[in-house]
């Protein structure tokens, strides 16, 4: 059996006011990296698209997590056929994510918008399984596990609560549908852990809030991006914790079809919950091949340990108009950006921890239907 | 107990941000353009040369109240035809004020002496204006009759003097509103 460490996703998005109705490309941005995280706002992802206008996005994220110095990622196993919560079983070494994420916007009205996500993941997971059980001395057996596939859907909506040239707030709603795979399996045949799959197997309820203001008109303004989402829990007796995530940051234009971004990300993952019996791997003996102690066979809810964490990044990135520097229709509404998110502060809670991640993403806008007026 | 802790910190600074620069009017009204057929809001701006103009000081006119900005595409683009409609029948009663949006003065009268326009470029540098006018993109231009009426709201849409001149003829005729027009 497996353990993952990873988990979650990834909402993210954007930013860049500009507030002209025909010369606004809005660069749309979402990044949902399953397990791990990627929580970079983009470009003008929070922002409703004017009525008529489809914004496509593809995005591709690299989240790299590894364990931090000082922890030894000694963490339970999370068995799901049998419901059971296998204490200090596993041994954590790395997860590495890639997620290309389409995203859709549309401008129904100049104030009401609708969202579309659809990630799809690629990722690799390795551990050492069996402490105490597997191995000549129990230290456990190395275990792969790679898999690719959609991940979990998100539809919201979104709508301006407060639209004026120099600021805006934006209040969305959205539901992440149980898309993703729960039953990719690991190189041992076994069913990877959950916390590893690509999909979360349940509804996911995600509710936002996007401000932005400028501060010198269409040279700099700040932007702030509020997060929280709620999973409920799935068919095989798991719930991952809630995710609660703000992002505070700022874009300077520097020449028309160049923006640069600063940006903080913070998130704060509540422990996962498991319904689940108590077990406790022994440690690590010559001779191995001891098995875990049933410490409490009632099935309940348990907080799963070592999860739940909190992580504080600081993410620098640039925006490229290719509106503002190739006069062709090819590259009419299109932009390209690029942002990395280096930690800054992790908390991983002894299990494996987010690195510096890579963004890149391209922006396309088609104005589908003309606004009344 | 630190998870709800850490929910109300996070909601807390939210709400912070949110309400900061917030009037409670905004907040209840949002910033909502005008209805065709309601009478416009009045307003006082300077122009370039430091005139104050008031929007009631051209009752009596057919008025073209346009935002605009520099930076912005569409409403440099449309402003020759502005001009051009501006020159023609200006004698008729028709009238343009052009505000400019939170720009720098130096920049707006560059841009102006460059093109060689000559109708009135107000400077809005609160944003109260098209706060009152409910525009939050641009650009935009506002019809108002002689009676200080809306008789036609335009976003984005690009002005010809074909348009400007049909709008002003329609105005003038008294000609009841198309509905599409009604937002």
């Amino acid at each position: 059996m497996t353990r993952g460490i990873i988990r979650r996703s990834v909402l993210v998005l954007a930013v860049l006011s500009c507030v002209s109705w025909g010369l606004s490309v809005s660069s749309v941005s979402q990044a949902a990296c399953g397990a791990v995280t990627c929580f970079v706002v983009i470009g003008s992802q929070q922002q409703i698209p004017q009525e008529g206008l489809l914004t496509f996005n593809g995005i591709y994220n690299y989240t790299p997590m590894r364990l931090l110095s000082g922890t030894n990622g000694v963490i339970p196993a999370i068995d799901q056929a049998q419901r059971r919560l296998i204490l200090d079983h596993h041994q954590e070494v790395r997860t590495v994510t890639q997620t290309f994420t389409f995203d859709l916007n549309y401008g129904i009205t100049e104030r009401l918008g609708v969202e579309v996500t659809i990630p799809y993941m690629w990722r690799t997971h390795k551990h050492i399984d069996g402490l105490g059980e597997d191995g000549p001395n129990g230290e456990g057996e190395q275990t792969r596990f790679s898999a690719d596939g959609i991940g979990d859907m998100r539809v919201g909506l979104k709508y301006n609560a407060h639209a004026t040239l120099s600021s805006m707030v934006v209040l969305g709603f959205g539901v992440y549908l149980p898309t993703g795979s729960i039953k990719d399996r690991d190189n041992t045949g076994e069913v990877m852990e959950a916390p590893t799959q690509l999909g979360r197997g349940q509804i996911g309820l995600n509710p936002t809030i996007y401000q932005t203001y400028e501060l010198i008109p269409h040279r700099l303004n700040q932007f702030a991006f509020g997060s929280y989402r709620h999973t409920f829990r799935n068919n095989d007796g798991y719930q991952f914790g809630d995710e609660w995530l703000l992002n505070i940051g700022a874009n300077l234009v520097t020449v028309p079809w160049l923006v640069l971004t600063s940006q903080f990300n913070y998130r704060y993952l509540v422990h996962d919950n498991m319904r689940a019996s108590l077990f406790q791997s022994a440690p690590p003996t010559p001779g191995g091949g001891i098995e875990p102690t049933e410490l409490d066979p009632n099935v309940i809810n348990r907080p799963v340990p070592n999860t739940g964490s909190t992580y504080l990044a600081f993410s620098p990135g640039f925006q490229i108009s290719m509106d503002g520097l190739i006069d062709s229709p090819l590259t009419k509404m299109t932009s390209f950006y690029f942002y990395a998110q280096i930690p800054v502060a992790r908390d991983s809670n002894n299990n494996l921890a987010q690195g510096t991640s890579f963004i890149f993403g391209i922006t396309k806008s088609f104005q589908v239907l003309q606004p009344k007026g | 107990m630190r998870h709800r802790a850490t929910g109300l910190v996070v909601w807390g600074v939210l709400l912070f941000i949110w309400m900061q620069g917030q009037s409670i009017e905004s907040l209840a009204m949002g910033s909502r353009p005008p209805a065709t057929g309601m009478a416009a809001e009045d307003f006082a701006l300077q122009d370039l040369s430091g005139r104050v103009h008031r929007l009631s000081d051209y009752r009596g006119k057919i008025v073209l109240v346009n935002f605009w900005a520099t930076w912005c595409k569409p409403c440099t683009t449309e402003m020759p035809a502005m001009q051009a409609s501006y020159d023609r029948i200006r004698d008729k009663g028709f009238v343009v004020l052009a505000i400019n949006e939170l720009e720098d003065e130096a920049k707006v009268r560059e841009h102006i002496a460059q093109y060689k326009h000559t109708f009135p470029v107000l400077l809005d540098k609160d944003n109260r204006v098209a706060n009152q006018f409910g525009v939050f993109g641009l650009p935009v231009s506002v019809f108002i009759d002689e009676k200080g009426v809306v008789q036609e709201y335009i976003k984005g849409g690009l002005l010809t003097e074909q348009k400007i001149d049909d709008i002003v003829a329609r105005i003038q005729k008294q000609e009841p509103v198309k509905a599409a027009s009604i937002r």
